[in-house]
């Protein structure tokens, strides 16, 4: 355990300690890094010129055109958020299902995931889709466990369909294309909402009075209104799914110029929903300003700490504890998904991508995983850090727009089911990596194949013609 | 302290100054990059200095942002105790923060960084892509946003003396900032 010296465990103590103190968990880690910087330059680690590299490696931060998305799927939540989208979708929608037990529950799910595939931050999602269906969901009797849960579930499905912010910044992690891992995660995405599908379809059997249909007087639309409806909802997603999506797919745009693409279209749709003015737009920047600061800091801090963890042989250290597990692969990834699985208690998904992350992508190169496959697992695993009581954002966002007849407690133990059916997806996924790669396209199968073609036959003519001169 | 206070109060008003530029350049990069990616398919013209003004404007976002957002208390926290601390104790852990953790790592940054920028400046550095941008200015942004930063600790560190000593009362509730 300590062939690599004492101070990288040591930092890793110590890194818990800071972050436990409170402080804004950026500076901690800086400090911590520069603290034990300053020790591994006393004891012989490396030189003061080590530490010097640091505005070089803040310089990266700032001139990565892949973190520029975060600021621009920021703002495009902000803004769609606001453009009543949301709720238009749910107005048609809701009414169209609302006549079957648990229909509002469904249209919940499916609008979740069409808000998925258009934006990339779970905050928009959640925050829309509560304020419209809670109440609605109270009149007319459903449990409020089920309520609570199933609005803040389908809000954080976001984080898994592409163009999810968390899969970009894990790209930028692991050092894959983003493209990639919008692929591997199309399978995790529908699997996720048919467990969801089929949870709510298991209760309206079993308990049908926890998600009643609604009431004929409830449900006003009809024929050619309620088509209109729910017109006015899709085409406008579509729109921007084709905006965003279509051309990071068609390849014709950078996953940072589709999120500025999507805002743009959030923007326009907004101003026709007559949801626009400048205070309004104004708020979104000041806001997307704030909450990318707070990002990308997290990320500089990060920085700080692992350049002094690297040079003190903590990447080693820890490769060589992880790749020790019993179990080879799969002990690997199920030791880390439950690691990440409790850190996320503690540590929202950047927090876990910047600091957490790079100490294991060494680790996962060495056991030869597949890395989109390992970053859609994280993915997957760290919606439930969404979704922990009591600190989980999705939580978070409802206790704020809930009606006060809602009570903590429901959204606390309605969170609970969602939770478990959301690991049970990562076990799908650890144990059925085909969900994930099988998206991945002819391509990189063949790659993978032809590499390996051509590492099994150069060897073998000049291992054997040797032997044969020796004969 | 009134003195000290009203020092603080105009550092204040400089990072929220800047932070308003940063907030500028978040709908400027966000139509500069829907605009190039147009562009590019539409009319088939693209330039390295329009790439690049983006992560130049991206940079400038957090870099001047980052004092604005300390002043707020948003940057993010693990609050599992801290959450649970009284006021006085939040205001003690600040002053313990700022003084051992902030401050130290800013000087630090502003020291690495002003004689990286002045070799950049003194060389007129470019960007190597052709008909890119000047890259020593964006460079001069990261002595300039710790020097805010560090500023804005100064000023954090006055409101907290003041407030632990009765003469202000300072609001330390911390919410996670929504993402």
């Amino acid at each position: 355990m300590l062939e690599y010296g004492l101070l990288a465990p040591t930092m890793f103590a110590g890194l818990i300690a800071f972050m436990l103190i409170g402080f804004p968990v950026t500076f901690s880690l800086a400090a911590l890094g520069l603290f034990f910087g300053f020790i591994a330059i006393e004891i012989g680690y490396f030189d003061f010129i080590f530490l010097q590299a640091l505005p070089a490696r803040v310089f990266g931060i700032m001139s990565n055109e892949l973190l520029l998305a975060i600021p621009f799927f920021t703002f495009m939540g902000v803004v769609l958020e606001k453009s009543g989208l949301a709720e238009d979708l749910l107005e048609g929608i809701g009414q169209a299902f609302g006549g079957v037990p648990g229909g509002l529950a469904y249209a919940v799910i499916f609008v979740g995931a069409i808000l998925g595939a258009i934006t990339g931050t779970v905050a928009a999602s959640v925050i829309a889709m509560g304020m419209i269906s809670l109440p609605i969901m109270l009149k007319y009797g459903y449990d409020m466990k089920i309520g609570t849960g199933v609005v803040a579930a389908a809000g954080t499905i976001t984080q898994v369909i592409p163009p999810s912010l968390v899969l970009i910044v894990l790209a930028f992690q692991l050092g894959v294309p983003v493209g990639q891992m919008y692929l591997g995660a199309i399978g995790p995405s529908f699997l996720q909402l048919a467990l969801f599908t089929l949870f709510i379809l298991g209760v309206s059997i079993f308990q049908p009075h926890r998600v009643p249909a609604l009431p004929p007087e409830a449900r006003t639309l009809h024929g050619a209104a309620l088509w209109i409806m729910i017109a006015k909802g899709m085409i406008p997603s579509l729109v921007l799914i084709f905006l965003v999506l279509g051309t990071i797919f068609l390849g014709l745009a950078s996953p940072t110029e589709a999120g500025a693409m999507g805002a743009v279209g959030s923007l326009i749709l907004a101003w026709t929903h007559r949801r626009s003015s400048w205070a309004m737009i104004w708020d979104a920047m000041d806001s997307t300003m704030r909450i990318s600061t707070m990002v990308i800091f997290i990320l500089i801090g990060s920085t700080v700490f692992s350049l002094v963890f690297q040079g003190v042989n903590g990447g080693k250290w820890i490769e060589h504890l992880l790749t020790g597990l019993p179990g080879g692969q799969i002990g690997f990834l199920i030791f880390v998904n439950i690691f990440i699985f409790f850190l996320a208690f503690f540590l929202d998904f950047f927090e876990i991508v910047f600091i957490v992350v790079p100490l294991l992508v060494p680790v996962a190169h060495a056991l030869d995983i597949n890395l989109v496959w390992f970053g859609v697992l994280l993915c997957v695993n760290m919606q439930t850090s969404f979704m922990h009581p009591p600190f989980g954002f999705a939580l978070f966002y409802l206790r704020g727009i809930a009606p006060p007849e809602v009570k903590s407690r429901d959204i606390y133990l309605g969170s609970i089911p969602w939770i478990i059916l959301q690991l049970i997806l990562v076990a799908i996924l650890i144990f059925w990596p085909e969900s994930v790669t099988y998206w991945l396209g002819a391509d990189a199968v063949l790659d993978d194949a032809a590499v390996t073609q051509t590492l099994d036959a150069i060897p073998m003519p000049e291992l054997g013609l040797p032997t044969l001169d020796l004969n | 302290m009134a003195a000290l206070l009203a020092a603080a109060s105009i550092i204040d008003r400089i990072t929220r100054f800047f932070s308003i530029i940063a907030a500028i350049m978040v709908l400027a990069s966000c139509m500069i990059s829907a605009g190039n990616a147009l562009s590019r398919y539409v009319f088939d013209i693209s330039s390295n200095a329009w790439l690049e003004i983006q992560w130049q404007m991206f940079a400038a976002i957090f870099l001047l942002g980052s004092a604005h957002v300390l002043k707020l208390n948003e940057h993010v926290r693990v609050d599992i105790l801290y959450g649970g601390y009284s006021a006085r104790t939040k205001l003690w852990v600040d002053v313990f923060g700022l003084i051992f953790f902030l401050a130290p790592g800013a000087i630090l940054m502003i020291w690495f960084s002003v004689p990286w920028f002045e070799t950049s400046y003194l060389e007129g550095e470019m960007s190597s892509n052709a008909g890119g941008l000047p890259v020593w200015p964006i460079k001069g942004l990261l002595p300039l946003g710790f020097i805010l930063l560090l500023m804005q600790t100064v000023s954090e560190l006055i409101k907290r003396i003041a407030a632990l000593q009765g003469e202000i009362t300072l609001d330390v509730d911390y919410e996670a900032p929504l993402q």
